[in-house]
């Protein structure tokens, strides 16, 4: 429309331009008349051409908010005939539009050359035609007249000068940047640790062993070398040095490390760590895990059954590490900032992602067992922990598994050894690469593996407590089982034991306890109670938790001998940590820390 | 194990918690592929789901129709034989400039060979194969061994310098498209005082400094980005060059060649060069006779008058001393400078994509707050990720070769000052009206005001010359 | 020139002019010689890596052109002719049909034609291409990304300084001998 007017008034233009040059009579009032009328000509063009920027521009065909809502629309409504022919209209307007902007774009500059070139020519003969000759006047300010300029000159310039450098120094000197000048500072920014003897970024492997630094302690075994200082009675409550509620819903086992209790938890919403202080159960933080780089808005559909939070947490004595089932990784520091965050693609496991993290000084482990063994689907991550950096990848195949990886020294290699359907594997911490396999696992692969007594003990669901030597190579299926035992088998919770005796509890409460040389049972008793948690040994006790919160202390001996007993007004899931001497327990609505009475004293 | 203490209950069947937890959108084409129903393609890519190298969908063979396969079409870029017809025209229009300057002495021949400029090297090749900007490549090809600069590039930084060394800017009379366009624009000139004009023609040099030492680290071309001209020639660009290219361009109806006296870092090359030039424009082709005619005909403020009289011995003196101290000032000017320009490498350096990149990317470390969806920003914060160690360490070595570039700038731009202040005391005797040799466009705009020319084309009786003051004062 | 007797300072200046000019002179021949020895006689242009290519979606609004010179290129012998195809279409089709709700090429730039059961031909018409990338997304993540970005070189002002390549996430542009200018897509990678 414009542009049809527009080419109209172009011709005028001419006609204007050619008269003028015609009829010389009047050619300061013609020339100006042409000189008005380019002008105005422009300034409707450009007037156009802004108005199609300003207005058209937010309505391009790929930007328009208001088509990809109706998209959006029918993929919840696909049958509806209306909303299709709607979005079918709106699409051809919108294209139409833009194409016809980019016609009017085009043609509009040249247009508007067009016009600013008759502007130009009639103009200039204006100009000419007014123009008055110059005449020249005697100078009479001699050479004082110039000092005087040079002096105003010097001025200036040195006033463009004076900006200038303030400009310059301003933008110098209030200029910030996080990367670091120097290569050892980079060093440090990298994390590598430097030569210096300040705080290394990697805790030792004493310092790591003497922690609960993951699920089911140092190696994952569900063993402390450390013994408990721990009375119970029959009182409801003995015990507990206190108490503190847990604000969020997750089945992950707390981690201790020095003073500080770890636990996640979360939904769908929202995924979070909590930090307790282990002197008073103080909350000190808890931080949303959220804005994970590649991370989808919306989560995946999990029960709340096994729930966003269903693997534990890990830390080595500088970070907390927490994986949940939207396949968010994190790494957050002690006092609750984020240190790094990746998303690792949601997990495709049929129940939800579950398995806990493994760590060792230095390096995290996330077993991600997922589709049903098609290549490419389960794999073994190693990250760096300070960084976060991806240190392997290696493809397992394997299918969705439930249990999680144990990190071990064993035939004069750290070992990752992990359980799926249908094999067990162990993996070299070093590089990743597969060390041995057996297939023995069948069904729904829960429990995770011990190492006792020289031994990988691991249960595979459909009823076998197996023990296998973890020195081998190669497909060990058939060379390297020490024994295997049959009765009693537990589905959920993990086996655990020491270098003479391996215990395992069925949800049933049967509590079974084997000979760790040859897998003979020693004896067995029914606790007659719902047992999920696992097991856990500090020395010479045993520790059972039932989900209705019943506590029992069990010596770890030849023979069944129950050393005592609590009640807490809770539901269990979660397998107990121990750190100090005390218990750490977590249920569905609070944190527990059990110890003696006289520990309780000395902490206040 | 917590997690499988419902698992009973899932065994009841409950079967929706099936494949349901994928959750990228694309991941959904299973569900609709049913829906759809197409077996064969659900069962190929559902087997191909991982990422593979090979095909996940294999070429087809047609056996029905004798389909023929279309190849992908490359139009080519432009002939190679075109860059030298760039050259030539280039040379040859330096040598016309030449001849309608020195040899014609004509306006209306520079006139159209600005028309053709504009038109060849502005609309047709769209600014870009340009002096301006050749600079900057050949100082990139300077630093960088694995950038090699093309022969035209070369040429056209070159020949305007060599031509600017021994006859000034005949470049910018009419070959350059820029200088053109303003030169044509030119309406109602305005004076511009010369104090203003000597603080303004600090600029160019500034902004070559910083195109320079910007270029030399092989980030960019801050000379071209910041063209205020080259939209116009391709009639478009960002919104904010085009409205700097209207402003600079409303601006040239009333000042003369607004860019070229106050920004064109090219411009102040030949500014340097033609000071040292050979020949140079005069107004009168014979001898002046100091009638002034010619003191406004310049609208570029290149008209230098004859000194008038000499100055007390006393303030020349005072001049003198003043002079001194300016030149002592140069080096304290300098190195001040490159003292600032040490710390300038910081916020510059942001400019570069590496280090903007690589700073994102620390402060994504230190906080992971607000990702959002993939934006072009935060997939390259996922690059970086990938390969932090390499982006960091390259970030690193590329901010040193910016703190050098900084310094040099910095220290340039002491320089330029000092030398500035410092000329402005420098004084030249002048017995005739003439063009500055630096200032001079070559334009041929005074020429016409001389009544000697005026005689010489055979537009005024010789009788009609006015007298010589000079003559008219012997007489008397 | 003049017959007027030059005076000491005049000359004076002519000879530190002559000396300027020699001194200049050197110095671009050194320049010269040393850029010579380097330079190469072709010219060079810009091209986008697609191995590279992140797809983004800048080239669609960051070139200075206000229709952009990259545009998607189809490489038709990795491609699958599928008929479910994932650059065309929108991720969940209402049905494998045209209709505007199904696809997802935002100007319709992408021409669907039926060869024969069950394979489609995918061509681009590059007038209606604005080189935004939803089709190569869709093509690489799910099909044989036989679909890429490439800069046209017939609509590319080759401007020294490519204005998409400064903004490019993945660090795709780079710049290619003008005799070559394509960088084609012959492999799928990951």
């Amino acid at each position: 429309m414009t542009t049809s007017t527009s080419k109209a008034q172009e011709g005028q233009d001419a006609n204007n331009a050619a008269s003028s040059a015609i009829a010389p009579l009047r050619p300061g009032v013609s020339l100006s008349r042409t000189v008005w009328v380019a002008l105005i000509f422009c300034l409707l063009v450009s007037a156009a051409m802004l108005y199609q920027h300003s207005v058209a521009a937010e309505r391009d065909p790929w930007k328009s908010p208001q088509l990809l809502a109706l998209k959006e629309k029918l993929r919840d409504a696909p049958a509806d005939e209306s909303l299709r022919s709607e979005i079918r209209r709106l699409d051809l307007e919108f294209r139409q539009r833009y194409f016809r902007r980019l016609d009017l774009d085009n043609t509009g500059a040249w247009l508007l050359v067009g016009g600013m070139a008759v502007l130009l020519i009639a103009a200039r003969n204006g100009v000419k035609i007014v123009a008055r000759p110059h005449l020249p006047r005697r100078k009479t300010d001699g050479p004082q007249a110039g000092i005087e300029m040079v002096a105003r000159s010097r001025w200036s310039v040195a006033c463009v000068g004076v900006i200038l450098i303030t400009g310059l120094a301003t933008l110098a000197f209030t200029g910030r940047s996080p990367l670091p000048d120097s290569a050892t500072e980079l060093d440090k920014l990298l994390g590598r640790s430097p030569s210096g003897g300040e705080v290394a970024d990697i805790p030792s492997l004493a310092e790591f062993q003497t922690n609960w630094p993951r699920f089911r302690g140092a190696e994952g075994s569900g063993a402390s070398k450390n013994s408990l200082n721990l009375s119970l009675g029959e009182k409801q409550g003995d015990g507990v040095i206190w108490k503190s509620p847990v604000p969020a819903l997750g089945f992950n086992s707390p981690v201790v490390w020095s003073n500080r209790v770890f636990i996640s938890g979360g939904d769908a919403a929202r995924r979070e760590v909590f930090c307790y202080d282990t002197a008073d159960g103080k909350l000190l933080w808890q931080r949303a895990v959220e804005n994970v780089p590649g991370s989808p808005a919306k989560p995946p559909e999990i029960s709340d059954a096994t729930g966003y939070a269903a693997g534990s947490m890990a830390t080595d004595g500088r970070r907390a590490f927490v994986m949940f089932a939207n396949g968010d990784l994190a790494a957050l520091n002690f006092d609750g900032s984020p240190a790094w965050a990746k998303h690792l693609g949601i997990p495709r496991n049929t129940y939800g992602h579950a398995s806990s993290l493994a760590i060792w000084p230095g390096k995290l482990i996330v077993q991600l067992d997922q589709d049903e063994g098609a290549p490419g689907g389960s794999k073994l991550l190693a990250f760096d922990c300070p960084t976060g950096k991806q240190l392997w990848e290696r493809s397992k195949p394997t299918h969705s598994s439930w249990a999680s990886p144990i990190i071990v020294e064993a035939g004069g290699k750290q070992q990752i050894i992990t359980l799926a359907l249908p094999f067990a594997m162990s993996h070299s911490l070093t590089d990743g690469n597969e060390l041995w396999r057996a297939e023995l696992m069948e069904g729904e692969i829960t429990p995770s593996p011990i190492f006792a007594s020289g031994h990988v003990i691991m249960v595979s669901p459909a009823g076998k407590l197996i023990a296998v030597r973890p020195d081998g190579s190669g497909d060990v299926t058939k060379s390297h089982i020490v024994w295997t035992a049959e009765n009693n088998i537990p589905d959920v919770t993990s086996p655990v034991g020491n270098d003479e005796l391996i215990f395992t509890a069925t949800s049933g409460g049967m509590l079974t306890c084997f000979n760790a040389k040859d897998g003979k049972k020693v004896w067995q008793k029914d606790l007659d109670t719902e047992i999920q948690a696992s097991p856990a040994i500090a020395r010479n006790h045993l520790l059972l938790v039932s989900t209705k919160g019943e506590v029992v202390l069990v010596e770890v001996s030849r023979e069944f001998k129950e050393l005592g007993r609590t009640k807490l007004e809770d539901a269990f899931h979660a397998s107990p940590a121990f750190a100090n001497g005390r218990v750490y327990l977590r249920g569905a609505k609070n944190l527990f820390c059990l110890g003696t009475s006289s520990d309780k004293l000395a902490t206040k | 194990m917590p997690t499988q203490s419902e698992k009973k209950k899932w065994e009841k069947g409950d079967k929706e918690y099936g494949t349901s937890n994928v959750g990228a959108p694309f991941h959904l084409f299973t569900f609709s592929l049913f829906r759809v129903s197409h077996a064969l393609i659900v069962l190929l890519f559902l087997a191909w789901l991982p990422a593979f190298a090979e095909p996940r969908f294999p070429p087809p063979d047609f056996t029905e129709t004798n389909h023929q396969i279309p190849t992908t079409t490359t139009p080519s870029a432009r002939a190679e034989w075109l860059q030298y017809l760039d050259v030539a025209v280039l040379g040859a229009g330096l040598v016309v400039a030449l001849w309608c300057i020195y040899k014609q002495r004509s306006r209306r021949g520079l006139f159209w060979l600005g028309i053709f400029s504009l038109a060849y090297f502005g609309f047709w090749r769209k600014g870009c194969v340009c002096a301006i900007g050749a600079p900057q490549n050949v100082i990139l090809g300077l630093f960088d061994a694995n950038y090699t600069v093309p022969l035209s590039v070369i040429a056209f930084f070159a020949l305007p310098l060599i031509v600017a060394l021994f006859a000034g800017r005949a470049f910018c009379a009419g070959v350059c498209p820029h200088g053109a366009l303003q030169d044509l624009l030119l309406i109602k000139p305005v004076k511009v005082p010369a104090w203003l004009e000597h603080a303004l023609g600090v600029l160019p040099f500034i902004f070559l400094g910083f195109g320079l030492s910007f270029a030399a680290t092989g980030t960019g071309f801050p000379i071209c980005r910041y063209d205020p001209i080259v939209p116009i020639f391709r009639l478009s660009g960002p919104g904010l060059l085009i409205s700097l290219a209207i402003l600079t361009l409303v601006l040239s109806l009333f000042v003369g060649r607004p860019y070229c006296r106050f920004l064109c870092p090219y411009g102040a090359l030949l500014k340097l060069a033609s000071l040292a030039s050979k020949w140079r424009v005069r107004v009168t082709p014979d001898v002046c006779t100091q009638c002034q005619l010619c003191e406004n005909s310049c609208p570029f403020g290149a008209m230098r008058e004859p000194s008038a009289g000499n100055v007390e011995p006393k303030q020349l003196t005072s001049e003198r001393r003043r002079f001194g101290w300016l030149l002592v000032l140069v080096p304290l000017l300098i190195a001040g400078g490159a003292w600032i320009g040490s710390a300038l490498a910081v916020p510059v350096s942001k400019m570069n994509p590496t280090i903007e990149l690589a700073e994102r990317y620390i402060n994504q470390q230190k906080s992971p707050a607000n990702y959002g969806p993939m934006t072009p920003e935060a997939l390259s914060l996922q690059r970086a990720e990938h390969d932090s160690e390499a982006l960091l360490k390259s970030a690193t070595d590329l901010r040193h070769r910016f703190w050098l570039s900084c310094v040099i700038f910095g220290g340039w731009v002491g320089l330029v000052l000092g030398v500035k202040l410092a000329s402005l005391s420098l004084r030249t005797k002048r017995t005739d009206f003439e063009p500055d040799r630096g200032a001079c466009f070559g334009c041929a705009r005074c020429f016409r005001s001389c009544p000697q020319e005026l005689v010489r084309i055979g537009r005024m009786p010789a009788g009609d010359l006015p007298q010589s003051p000079v003559a008219a004062a012997a007489k008397t | 020139m003049s017959d007027k007797p030059k005076s000491e300072s005049s000359t004076r200046r002519t000879f530190l002019r002559n000396g300027a000019r020699v001194a200049a002179m050197t110095g671009l021949g050194a320049l010269g010689g040393v850029l010579v020895n380097r330079s190469q006689a072709e010219s060079w242009v810009w091209q986008i890596d697609p191995q590279k290519c992140l797809r983004c979606g800048n080239c669609a609004t960051k070139c200075v052109l206000e229709q952009s010179a990259v545009k998607c290129v189809h490489a038709f012998a990795m491609c699958g002719y599928c008929n479910l195809c994932t650059g065309y279409f929108e991720p969940e089709p209402n049905a494998l049909s045209t209709a505007a709700e199904n696809q997802l090429c935002p100007t319709g730039a992408i021409k669907r034609t039926f060869v024969e059961d069950p394979y489609y031909e995918y061509k681009i018409d590059e007038k209606l291409c604005i080189g935004c990338a939803k089709c190569v997304e869709g093509c690489n993540r799910f099909g044989n990304g036989s679909l890429f970005l490439q800069i046209r070189h017939d609509r590319c002002v080759h401007c020294n300084e490519c204005a998409i390549a400064r903004t490019c996430p993945g660090d795709a542009f780079r710049r290619v001998p003008a005799k070559q200018p394509y960088l084609l897509k012959t492999t799928h990678a990951h």
